[in-house]
């Protein structure tokens, strides 16, 4: 018989009888097993985040990932657009979604003779990562809580920030931060060590 | 055992309905230039103050989430293509995007200069000094464009906001194509002006700016409350206009006044005043108006030429986006855009088409991707490299805004079938283009993709796509419903804003508009409401 975790027992309840307190609970301990265990997360990071970012960066921004998904709130209001007069809600926290493809990733490495994913080499984390992410609909990233698996959801937080938008462009270009509006008139200073 | 409700009664002189921008407006130029005691009603909450909006601008940039979070009156999901579900203290104006371009003087006389549509019966010129008023009340920073196209009596009161390198190059680059384009003209601080900070691009204008750069109708709010000039009522839902026994003059507004924790227990209230303004916006100011239908105004309010509601005017937009031979970095400020007037008028023996032409930065076909063109999965170093060598080239969004003569059956109703929490129908709307501008629609879209491949062409780029941007059915920028005019048969209102049929009545704002340019209207509502003022002081 197959033991179910604490967090699938709670994910699984949740899905079945959608009580806001279930919910809550049930995202709780998605993002607590994320962080008591973290090393599945880390070394998808390390496999489909850019090399650039060096093992500090890296982690960082698997640390700001699990920040967004911890202070995900389901059913808050969203930004209403205009012409329409209809609202919208977050949706289901995918918290609890992601928690059980990170496991399935170990499962997937252990299939394969590894003690875990983070202890198969990078490359061949990368072709099961490219195995699961085949069947996405589209080429563009989506918004982080709409991705349909944490790998894609994790591309899509970190190439948000405005820290992959200036290593693209190689220049500081700080988006949605505060500038002083003097300085934006001229092309934006180089990145440290950038080849331009 | 039922609680006992009382019936509050407030008086004043002035009751404003409404606290949007229109509202603010007035009530300041009252507040200024008379001793009017002046109440003013909201049926939304109060907007988060400035210190909160950091914290709300985050969760919007991270989520998604409103940062107006219960900014809406529930149950009020409606047949039609309504602007916002916003009801809060500061309005609409609370989100938007603060561009003030003012209207064309050809705008006012579009039947006598081009045959079709109506003339208003005012001019640019009467308008004018209060375009300048407004624009000194919200802090508006602008570049003066060719006197030609872009008429005004004085300077704009602040500098207008540097283009940034991405623009100064798209000037340039418009240039080929014949276009003299210049600074988008906004309600955003270029310096500190009155007690705001200066605006920093942080480029979340809308929905919110979280410095106060840009100017919102709290600020005008704030500054009157605490010189208690007015007294202003929020979660008040005003539901009817009441006449005067013996006369047409408006007696009361009755009002219910939303319990605090929105489950029941609400309070009727009474608000009696010697003038009243309605500042509710194209939607709910016809709506209060038709609410208020009764054995003696069997047509609602102002009613008797059965225009209210009628003739809701916008404008329709077409987009391309073009690809540039030249190196641009989105995100320096995406919210600001170049703009011209050049094609404002139409020229001698063309077919109509009136339009504005806006340039912006984009990130168009220019952002991270997942697959690459052979649809194979990218991942670490492999999106990196594909998103620096797509963007080794940039993207100009440009968008022009187009004329639509609005039909009298455009119009908002009253929709039996849906209901408020008080029983009240709620509105139902449909914008519908007047024979004339429906016939021009097609030569309208063709002629707005030509300029855009000419734009392309002379500049040495491609468009890669057009779109309209706007949901079937939908209007930019709506405006009517209560249209101003000489003659009481056609017009709610004369061009003061006065009620036809109560002298002591007026609607002010966009739904007095008679047609609704092809250009951004907060501006120009504003402007007419101040000009409503200056009569409502002297009335």
């Amino acid at each position: 018989m197959t033991r179910l975790s604490r967090r699938a027992f709670l994910g699984a309840l949740a899905a079945a009888v959608p009580a806001a307190a279930l919910v809550r609970r049930a995202h709780a301990a998605a993002v607590d097993d994320i962080a008591a265990s973290p090393r599945t997360l880390h070394a998808l990071g390390e496999a489909v985040l850019p090399s650039e970012l060096g093992r500090t960066g890296t982690a960082a921004a698997v640390v700001a990932f699990q920040r967004w998904i911890a202070g995900y709130r389901e059913n808050a209001e969203l930004l209403h657009g205009y012409g329409t007069s209809t609202l919208e809600r977050s949706g289901p926290t995918p918290a609890t979604r992601w928690a059980s493809q990170l496991d399935a990733l170990d499962r997937t490495a252990r299939a394969e003779g590894a003690r875990s994913f983070a202890a198969l080499p990078l490359e061949q984390r990368r072709e099961i990562v490219r195995g699961e992410l085949a069947a996405v609909k589209g080429d563009g990233l989506p918004s982080v809580g709409r991705a349909p698996h944490v790998a894609l959801a994790l591309l899509a937080h970190w190439y948000d920030t405005p820290d992959a938008t200036d290593r693209c462009y190689e220049a500081r270009i700080g988006k949605e931060s505060c500038r002083p509006l003097a300085t934006s008139t001229r092309r934006p200073l180089p990145l440290a060590g950038a080849r331009t | 055992m039922s609680a006992v409700v009382t019936r509050r009664v407030i008086d004043s002189d002035v009751c404003i309905i409404g606290s949007g921008i229109s509202a603010a407006m007035v009530a300041d130029r009252l507040a200024r230039t008379t001793a009017a005691t002046i109440v003013v009603v909201e049926a939304g909450d109060e907007a988060p103050p400035l210190g909160q909006r950091y914290a709300l601008r985050e969760r919007y940039l991270e989520y998604g989430e409103s940062p107006w979070p219960n900014d809406h009156l529930d149950g009020y999901e409606i047949d039609g293509p309504l602007q916002s579900r916003s009801m809060q203290v500061g309005g609409l104006a609370m989100h938007w995007g603060g561009v003030t371009p003012r209207w064309s003087p050809e705008d006012f006389r579009t039947r006598s200069l081009f045959g079709v549509g109506t003339d208003w019966p005012i001019s640019y010129d009467d308008l004018d000094p209060f375009y300048q008023e407004a624009e000194e009340l919200m802090g508006v920073a602008g570049e003066q464009g060719p006197a030609a196209m872009d008429p005004r009596g004085k300077p704009f009161p602040m500098g207008p906001i540097p283009l940034t390198h991405n623009l100064t190059l798209l000037k340039e680059w418009s240039a080929r194509a014949g276009i003299t384009m210049w600074s988008q003209p906004v309600a955003k601080n270029s310096r500190p002006f009155d007690g705001r900070s200066e605006c920093c691009r942080n480029d979340t204008c809308s929905p919110i700016c979280p410095i106060g750069a840009k100017y919102s109708p709290d600020f005008t709010w704030n500054r009157l409350r605490a010189s208690k000039r007015i007294t202003l009522y929020p979660r008040t839902l005003v539901r009817k206009l009441v006449l005067a026994d013996g006369s047409m003059r408006i007696a009361s507004a009755e009002a219910v006044q939303r319990a605090a924790n929105g489950r029941g227990g609400d309070t009727p209230v009474e608000f009696r005043a010697k003038k009243f303004v309605v500042a509710a916006g194209y939607a709910w100011s016809a709506h209060l108006l038709l609410l208020s239908a009764g054995s003696r105004l069997p047509h609602g309010a102002a009613n008797r030429s059965g225009t209210v509601g009628k003739y809701l005017a916008g404008h329709r937009n077409r987009q391309a986006f073009i690809s540039v031979p030249m190196k641009l970095y989105p995100g320096m400020n995406g919210q600001h855009s170049l703009v011209t007037k050049q094609f404002m008028r139409t020229p001698v023996g063309s077919r109509y088409l009136r339009h504005d032409l806006r340039v912006w930065e984009s990130s168009f076909a220019r952002a991270p991707r997942l697959k690459g063109d052979d649809g194979a999965v990218m991942l670490g170093d492999e999106i990196m490299r594909d998103w620096r060598e797509r963007a080794r080239t940039g993207v100009a969004r440009v968008r022009a805004y187009y004329d639509v003569i609005p039909d009298r059956t455009s119009e908002l109703t009253l929709d039996a079938t849906r209901r408020n929490a008080w029983g009240d129908p709620l509105p139902k709307l449909a914008f519908r283009d007047a024979q004339e501008s429906a016939a021009l629609r097609d030569y309208s879209v063709a002629t707005l993709h030509a300029l855009f491949e000419q734009m392309a062409t002379s500049g040495g780029g491609k468009v890669l796509q057009t779109v309209e941007d706007d949901g079937p059915g939908w209007q930019d920028h709506p405006a009517g419903g209560c249209r101003m005019g000489d003659d009481p048969a056609t017009s709610v209102v004369d061009k003061w804003g006065r009620s036809h049929d109560h002298e002591n009545l007026f609607v002010v704002g966009a739904p007095t508009c008679v047609s609704a340019s092809c250009a951004n209207g907060t501006l120009t509502f504003s402007a007419l409401a101040l000009r409503s003022a200056a009569e409502i002081a002297r009335a």
